[in-house]
């Protein structure tokens, strides 16, 4: 028996089998040719959706006879998986196309100027005094901190230079309205708080500001920074000294640096000693940087004086030790290249931002 | 003090260069800091001999000289001295010469006759004080010979420490060349030729002030005639840095310069006679008030504390400082009197001082005498006064304690001295060493004590089974008391490159904190949010002071010292301007800024470290602050962005990056109108504490007041600052973290728009969402702030974006309940309402 179907078009096998074909050919060209990957949705609707035309084309599948069903099915799924197949490689092609598209159209000129990112820097004393603390801190040193508002007894007397004495010419001293007190000349004092805060073996660090009563110029300031050094032991030698200050001025100078002690003068030691290194500028052959001398004094030095271990309540003949003191400003300079002191607190800032 | 080296080998050989001299010399402690060459102004300036003198035919003050110089014809030189006579060997400049000064000689012409050339006077050259007259050279001076290679010298500028009075002298130098070289030092001849009347026929000495004043040695020298020194003498102390005055007074300071004994003269007739007739010297303490012209020609009114030479009637100068005018030698002067004395060198460094007057004769007072040199002082000046000026020597002196101090002893342990150096030098090298500087030892007896220190207890110890040197101390060297004197003279003479450079191998101390730690950590944050860090000066000018206070300074925090206290001000400032030491660190910031902008810089921002400081009465005060100030662009105009100036919310952003950094929790806000020196409406409070609720942070942050900008003329429009008290700026740890594995269940958010009146502060809004949220609410973030249609014209919406979570999935309802709790809170608490 021969149904008609809703179309009123005479179902039968071949026709139905070329239908199908015609059908697959018009997809895999279209899927081929869409301009967009939302026209090719659409057609892909069209054609696969459910109400689209193979589901019309199938529905004559029912109107066949039973023993050509199945043939039908077979080729119906292979035309159905062609169309898909086809609408994959469309819209694959399309993707890429049009991401390519986006890519070109978003590119921008590279070498413009960057959005630049706010950077700050740290001062070179603060950072040049920090320096030396890690330095030594690898030694075992710790850093201690004192007053900068100092009372003369600790700041002189204690340290060996009682009133009245002429080695006080060596420390021009702004004293303050406070009786009996000043403002640091050293950061020596810390010496004293020191051994009276703790108990051998010392090693002591303690970086600060100081004043003095000098006239400011490319080499001399009124307000300045110092770091002290002291150790104190039963075997502490100027040995140990002159180790430690060569390890140090490998790390500040690099390596190789020639050094030297010579002797110095300080009221708090005994023996002093200016401590040498090879000079930076000319490598020790003289120049006017080193006063033709080859050398550069980057410290002084020596061993704690029995008095002030005594006034430090250290029994002078169980221990001893040593003691150093260097300015920061001075230390930054050959680090840096700074010819002129005032540069440190002018805090213009064409000369901070070098220091990255 | 500047040492001649020709005038140096007087006493002393010196088989090496100058150059290595100096480094000898640096070597052992005497740090030689410069090195002049004495007479290298002199450029083209020769020998020559005067072949004739004649008038100069048109001029009658001017003389026409035939001068030869070796080779070449003999120059016609035109000259205005009237000491010159054919035969004669003087400086003659040729043309092209330069003098001191820079003075250029050319061949000139003078009254209608060219003069080849200038003969030089002493002054002229430099060499001698004598400006009138042409400089005589030696008959022996070989004619055509450069005038440096004659009288050139070199002056060593050696850096005497204060310690070693004893080598402020020629004589104390060489023995230090001598101790360093092995040479022998020559004393020069120091005994005076006498006859006469003996001195203690003619002056009496009276000293009335024993305890300043311990010995006092005078001599007479006699019908002196006082001239200019001999060219010689002037030459020496030129070189040496003292101005020639006449024979007599160079004298003695050629012997303050050669022996480091300050000596002074008076004209003998300018003493008053005492009692007995006899001139008389009174060493006294001034009488309060008491007047007297001073060499200087100033006239001065004394104080009891001051020591005085003087007759029976007035003063005659301030012992050991300066003399007085009306005893002055002069030209008129037959007798002379020379005082050597030994005074007390605190009482001389005080009334040098009080008056002002420090003179190289007091610098060396007052670091003490050998006592010896008194009486060798005046010897030796009696013998050259006689020599330079003429005159008589009295036989003997006047010398009021003429007893003269053994060398003390000093005992040491050379184990001991190589403990300290680090050294392994033998008893007998060590022994060695010392005798170079003439302190002669041998071993210690058993009952010898070794002095450890002298202060402020002395600590003597028995030398046990060490063994044991005592060695005796030159009178010169009262320096060396203890032990540790002896290692250090140990270890220069025998060079300090003899200490080895060894690694501490001794324990190590325990554990103890980074104190600089957290201030690190905040400086290390502010340079990566784009600030620099600044070092500006603690003592700053009172008006600066003044002007950048804060009426309620920012509390300390952590139990530093509080501010607020009364200022600390330098007694004796260096300038206004660096008198009073700061409390804050606002005006310092702030003098930066205008410091750039003066520069033409746009952008400043910069934070500083410092110190305030006060004090309380007599304690002193100091605390920590960080200072922030910013100006002008955050972001500058670039093709990609465009300009946006610092303002307060960055400040409150950087405050906030702290406490984020430091682990604080987020600050809160209030405001502040009513600090003089901020804008009244752009100025806060933040304060932040830690998880325990102990506050960590104290600050205040805001714009200058225009007014401020102005009066410190920062050109610029507005200026962000803070101010802020830290925990742990004055040293501490960083806090660990303590951290929590991030939640498991999604967080819910819900956003309320809260309608409030406009005067009503934003942070009181988040704190009532804050209290009210409940254990879910985790965070309320202000997101907009709408003002206008549909809402009131005195009313704002406060947009929040609310977040809910806790350890498991969040319904719903629970979230719409803690929603209501917080309306309702708002509600009830400030009127407001939520915008739907
Ligand atoms: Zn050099």
């Amino acid at each position: 028996m021969i149904r008609r179907a809703a179309s009123e078009e005479i179902v039968d096998l071949a026709g139905l089998t070329r239908e199908l074909h015609a059908l697959r050919d018009e997809a895999v060209a279209a899927a081929r040719s869409a301009a967009s990957t939302s026209e090719l949705e659409e057609l892909e609707v069209t054609l696969l959706g459910k109400k689209g035309r193979l589901t019309v084309v199938l529905r004559g599948i029912g109107a066949l006879p039973a023993e050509d069903r199945p043939r039908v099915g077979a080729i119906a799924n292979e035309v159905q998986a062609a169309m898909r197949a086809a609408f994959a490689d469309g819209a694959a092609t399309l993707r890429a196309r049009e991401l390519g598209e986006r890519l070109g159209a978003e590119a921008v000129d590279v070498t413009t100027p960057a959005r630049p990112v706010r950077r700050g820097t740290l001062h070179p004393v603060v950072e040049t005094a920090n320096r030396i603390a890690a330095i030594f801190g690898q030694f075992g040193f710790q850093v201690y901190e004192g007053p900068e508002v100092e009372d003369d007894t600790t700041n002189f007397r204690m340290l060996n230079i009682p009133p009245d004495h002429p080695a006080r010419d060596l420390w021009d001293t702004l004293y303050v309205d406070v009786p009996d007190h000043l403002l640091r000349t050293h950061t020596s004092p810390g010496q004293i708080r020191v051994m009276q805060s703790a108990r051998p073996p010392i090693r002591a660090l303690l970086p600060g500001r100081c004043f003095r009563y000098e006239a400011v110029d490319a080499s001399h300031a009124s307000e300045f920074f110092q770091v002290e050094g002291l150790m104190i032991d039963q075997g502490t030698t100027l040995g140990d000294l002159k180790g430690l200050l060569d390890q140090f001025a490998q790390a500040m100078y690099g390596a190789g640096r020639r050094t030297r002690f010579r002797p110095g003068y300080y009221p708090f030691t005994e023996p002093s000693v200016a401590f040498d290194v090879e000079c930076l500028v000319c490598g020790g052959s003289g120049c006017p940087a080193c006063s033709r001398t080859g050398w550069m004094t980057i410290l002084g030095a020596g061993m704690v004086h029995p008095v002030v271990l005594q006034y430090g309540g250290i029994d002078p003949e169980r221990y001893q030790g040593f003691a150093f003191g260097m300015g920061v400003e001075r230390i930054a300079n050959l680090r840096y290249g700074v010819g002129d002191l005032r540069l440190y607190m002018e805090n213009d800032l064409r000369f901070l931002e070098q220091f990255r | 003090m500047r040492v001649p080296l020709s005038w140096l080998r007087d006493y002393v050989d010196v088989d090496l260069t100058p150059e290595q001299l100096a480094e000898r010399l640096t070597l052992l402690g005497m740090e030689v800091k410069g090195l002049e060459r004495w007479g290298a102004e002199w450029h083209n300036v020769v020998v020559g001999e005067l072949l004739a003198v004649e008038p100069h035919p048109r001029a009658d003050r001017l003389s026409l000289t035939r001068v030869t110089v070796g080779e070449g014809e003999p120059l016609e030189i035109v000259c205005g001295a009237t000491n010159i006579a054919a035969g004669q060997r003087v400086p003659v400049a040729l043309p092209g010469a330069v003098l001191p000064g820079g003075r250029r000689i050319e061949r000139t012409e003078k009254m209608g006759v060219v003069s080849n050339g200038m003969l030089c006077s002493g002054d002229e050259l430099r060499l001698t004080a004598d400006a009138d007259g042409i400089l005589i050279l030696s008959d022996t001076a070989q004619v055509g010979t450069a005038l440096v290679e004659l009288h050139g010298d070199v002056v060593l500028d050696v850096d005497v420490k204060p310690n070693r009075g004893d080598a402020l002298s020629l004589i104390g130098l060489a023995r230090e060349v001598a101790a360093a070289t092995g040479a022998r030092v020559r004393w020069p001849d120091t005994d005076p030729v006498e006859r006469g009347r003996s001195v203690a026929d003619r002056l009496a000495v009276r000293v009335e002030a024993p305890d300043l004043c311990s010995r006092f040695v005078a001599r007479w020298v006699s019908g002196v005639r006082v001239a200019p020194s001999p060219d010689r003498v002037q030459m020496r102390l030129l070189a040496a840095g003292v101005r020639p005055v006449s024979n007599v007074v160079d004298a003695s300071n050629y012997v303050m310069v050669e022996l480091g004994k300050p000596i002074h003269t008076f004209d003998a007739a300018a003493i008053h006679p005492g009692v007995d007739g006899r001139p008389t010297i009174v060493v006294r303490r001034a009488a309060s008030g008491e007047p007297l012209e001073t060499l200087d020609h100033v006239h001065r009114t004394l104080d009891p504390d001051t020591l005085v030479i003087a007759d029976p009637v007035a003063a005659l100068g301030i012992a050991g400082i300066i003399g007085g005018a009306s005893s002055e030698v002069g030209e008129a002067t037959t007798d002379v009197v020379v005082e050597s004395a030994v005074f007390d060198p605190v009482a001389i460094r005080r009334t040098g001082q009080r008056y002002g007057l420090r003179s190289e004769a007091s610098l060396r007072f007052e670091k003490g005498q050998e006592v010896r040199l008194a009486r060798i002082g005046a010897d030796r000046t009696a013998r050259l006064i006689a020599e330079w000026a003429g005159g008589t020597v009295a036989p003997g002196r006047v010398d009021t304690n003429p007893s003269e101090p053994d060398r003390s002893t000093v005992t040491f342990r050379p184990a001991r001295v190589n403990r300290l150096l680090g050294t392994e030098l033998s008893t007998d090298e060590q022994r060695a060493l010392l005798s170079r500087l003439g302190l002669e030892s041998e071993s210690a007896e058993p009952d010898d004590r070794v002095t450890v220190a002298l202060e402020p207890q002395p600590l003597v110890v028995r030398t046990g089974a060490d063994e044991a040197v005592t060695a005796l101390v030159p009178t010169w060297r009262g320096d060396i008391a203890i032990e540790a004197d002896v290692a250090e003279e140990i270890a220069r003479v025998r060079g300090y490159d003899v200490v080895p450079s060894i690694l501490p191998h001794t324990p190590m101390p325990g554990w103890r904190p980074l104190p600089l730690e957290v201030r690190d950590a905040i400086r290390d944050t502010l340079a990566g949010a784009g600030l620099s860090e600044v070092v500006t000066h603690a003592l700053v000018s009172p008006r600066l002071l003044d002007g950048f206070a804060l009426r309620q300074p920012v509390p300390s925090v952590g139990g530093e010292d509080q501010p607020g206290g009364q200022g600390i001000e330098v007694t004796n400032p260096l300038s206004r301007d660096h008198s009073v030491l700061r409390q804050g660190l606002l005006g310092s910031l702030a003098e930066v800024i205008g410091t750039n902008r003066r520069h033409g810089r746009e952008d400043v921002a910069i934070f500083e470290v410092g110190k305030g400081y006060a004090r309380e009465g007599d304690e002193t005060c100091e605390w920590w602050r960080l200072g922030i100030a910013l100006t002008g662009p955050a972001e500058s105009a670039a093709w990609n962005q465009a300009e946006r100036h610092w303002d307060v919310d960055d400040a409150k952003g950087i405050v906030e990056l702290l406490c984020q950094r430091l682990g604080y929790a987020t600050p809160r806000y209030a405001a502040d109108p009513d600090e003089p020196i901020l804008h009244p409406g752009r100025s806060l409070r933040a304060t932040a504490t830690d998880p325990t609720g102990e506050v960590q942070l104290a600050s205040v942050v805001g714009e200058l007041h225009p007014d401020v900008i102005e009066r410190w003329e920062l050109r610029t429009d507005r200026v962000v600052v803070a101010e802020l008290a830290l925990a742990g700026l004055a040293g501490g740890q960083m806090q660990d973290v303590r951290s929590s594995p991030p939640p498991r269940h999604p967080p819910v958010e819900r956003d309320l728009a809260v309608v409030v009146a406009e005067d009503r502060e934003a942070a009181s809004v988040a704190d009532v969402i804050g209290e009210s949220g409940g254990d879910l609410l985790r965070s309320a973030s202000l997101f907009d702030i709408y003002r206008g249609a549909p809402l009131a014209g005195d009313e704002k919406s406060l947009a929040h974006r609310l977040v809910f979570a806790a350890d498991r999935t969040l319904t719903e309802d629970e979230v719409d309940e803690a929603v209501a709790r917080i309306a309702r809170a708002l509600r009830e608490r400030l009127g407001a309402r939520l915008r739907t």
